[in-house]
């Protein structure tokens, strides 16, 4: 059994694009300061920011958890938000439900899903249309190092 | 790992303990205890940021003494264009470039053909890399050591082609031993550098092989020399008359080079250390798409805004755009050049970049993870005012150092009246 090292929650905002970045960041700072090799490192913060602008975007408000075990690094996303009605189709590259207003701000090219994906070791999505959307991303810490 | 060297010295005696290096610090790399400045090697990537500050005049820059070149038989400069703008607009590359040879160099080396060449190598670079994007230039020593210890998810994306002036220190070496048969030991590739990174840089290359140049000298060291030989020249003999054609000497793009070749949407120039973190901090969260390249400079303003150059960085800026505004187009001989090298010499860094392994990761990742759970825990109790008089530059800097066992919590004036009484001691007149 993996051993639970560290847990931080972290609070999201829908629609605050000025504050929009801030939870990946805070999670960068908290694993270079941790030690975590870069490779690693880069394929959390990649689905942190991924993962925290999907809520920006589409969410009212959501919450990113971050636990740290002496394996791996697990980050569980859960929103309150329109949910995903074809999760399949969400996930296809390209595939993109962004507003005018998202694409001009340099998102909705269909990459954000996909990405998050390609860059852990266990993905899962389950989402409620009307309630809300969790994401969970395992990324493995020797996988790579 | 060998040790560290560093751009630049405290002197324990001058150092008052004033704190303004520890407060300018972007790594946090200065501690401030016993009223004396201190080191962390580790942390620190050489931006000089300190150097200026030192009310005392405690730190100085690292650069070999001009007398110390006396050793190599034959002494070959070159200067970085940054030098050319810190003179009058009548004192020209070519009147500069002299006064460098009246002042004991041998020859003054045609520098732009190297920056032309790193240009293409880069463009062809950047055109055939699969990702990730963006590439970082890394001819500034600062921006590389700055992505080594904080970003070192990035350190991939340092692009992998020497900087210019190395090319030049090995294109030199080869042409004069050949030319003079003497062996390259013989010979002295200096720079002339606008900052004491570039120094540190040829003592300490960051991806650990040894530099092609033998040492370099600062602008400021050499400027009143440089200003005395042009006046004594151009008083005597009136307009210099010298082999020299500006475009051999002097490139056109911003010093150390611009990358007309690349696409402009796809090309990002960035100066100022500030500037650069947060850019830095936007890609490493992936949020910076579409750009291609980024030449970064640690500087405000480029290496015209060297902290070892003389001229203010506007005038500097202004004396820059004045030449290249009034430099002819590239002579066939200068273009022939370009393609002979461009065909024969291979451009690729010697040896890959690594993150820079800091101190605290020796210890297993439970260890760091108590430590940061007890750091976190510590702050709760300080005040977050980031006196600095516990010696460290924040709060938090000084509970991850008591948490580490590097320092005493107790330090802190508000944890302890006793801390008060020591500092009134340590810091009476």
């Amino acid at each position: 059994m993996a051993v639970e090292l560290l847990r931080e929650s972290y609070e999201i905002q829908g629609k605050n694009y000025d504050k929009a970045g801030e939870v990946s960041g805070e999670i960068k700072v908290l694993l270079r300061d941790l030690g975590i090799d870069a490779v690693n490192m880069r394929r959390v913060v990649i689905v942190a920011y991924e993962g925290e602008m999907n809520v920006v975007m589409y969410a009212h408000r959501g919450t990113l958890t971050l636990v740290l075990t002496d394996r791996d690094i697990n980050l569980e996303i859960a929103d309150e938000g329109p949910g995903i009605p074809d999760i399949g189709l969400a996930l296809q590259e390209g595939y993109s439900t962004a507003s005018d207003e998202m694409r001009e701000m340099g998102f909705g090219f269909g990459m954000g899903l996909p990405n998050m994906k390609k860059n852990s070791d266990e993905f899962r999505i389950e989402s409620e249309v009307g309630k809300g959307t969790f994401v969970f991303a395992k990324i493995r810490l020797n996988a790579n190092a | 790992m060998p040790e560290l060297k560093h751009g630049f010295k405290i002197s324990t005696e001058k150092c008052q303990g004033r704190m303004p290096c520890m407060r300018a610090c972007p790594t946090h790399a200065i501690r401030v205890k016993n009223g004396k400045a201190r080191l962390i090697p580790e942390l620190c990537i050489d931006c000089g940021s300190c150097l200026g500050v030192c009310p005392s005049g405690a730190i100085s820059a690292t650069t070999v003494p001009f007398a110390e070149l006396d050793r190599f038989k034959f002494k070959v400069a070159v200067a970085s264009p940054a030098l050319f703008a810190q003179f009058a607009i009548k004192e020209t590359p070519a009147c500069v470039a002299r006064a460098l040879l009246d002042l004991g160099f041998d020859a003054v080396w045609e520098y732009s053909v190297d920056i032309e060449l790193i240009d293409r190598a880069i463009t062809d670079c950047v055109k055939k890399w699969p990702g990730p994007f963006p590439l970082i230039s890394n001819s500034c020593p600062v921006i590389v050591r700055l992505v080594q210890v904080a970003y070192p998810s990035m350190v991939e994306q340092l692009i992998p082609v020497e900087a210019p002036r190395e090319i030049a220190g090995r294109e030199l070496k080869r042409r004069y031993s050949l030319e003079l048969g003497l062996q390259p030991e013989e010979i002295g590739a200096i720079y002339i550098t606008p900052c004491q990174a570039k120094t540190i840089s040829i003592l300490q290359p960051a991806e650990e092989e040894k530099s092609y140049l033998d040492g370099a000298v600062g602008i400021s060291e050499i400027y009143n020399d440089v200003l005395q030989k042009i006046r004594k020249t151009t008083n005597a003999e009136g307009s210099p008359k010298s082999k020299f054609g500006i475009g051999e000497l002097f490139h056109w793009g911003t010093p150390e080079g611009e990358f007309p070749k690349l696409s402009r949407e796809h090309y990002l120039p960035l100066t100022g250390l500030t500037d650069v973190i947060k850019v830095f901090d936007d890609i490493e969260k992936g949020k910076i798409r579409n750009i291609e390249f980024l030449e970064c400079h640690a500087c405000p303003g480029g290496c015209i805004g060297g902290n070892l150059t003389v001229e203010n960085l506007y005038v500097a800026r202004s004396k820059n755009l004045h030449l290249v505004a009034s430099m002819s187009r590239p002579s066939p001989e200068f273009e022939k050049e370009v393609e002979r090298r461009y065909a024969v010499e291979d451009f690729s860094l010697r040896r890959p970049l690594k993150p820079r392994i800091i101190e605290g990761e020796v210890v297993n990742l439970l260890e760091r993870v108590k430590r940061r759970k007890r750091a976190d825990e510590l702050l709760k109790g300080l005040p977050l005012l980031n006196c600095g008089l516990c010696g460290a530059p924040t709060c938090k800097n000084h509970a991850e150092d008591a948490a580490a066992a590097r320092a005493d919590l107790s330090d802190c004036v508000f944890l302890s009246r006793d801390r008060i009484n020591f500092l009134r001691e340590i810091y009476k007149k």
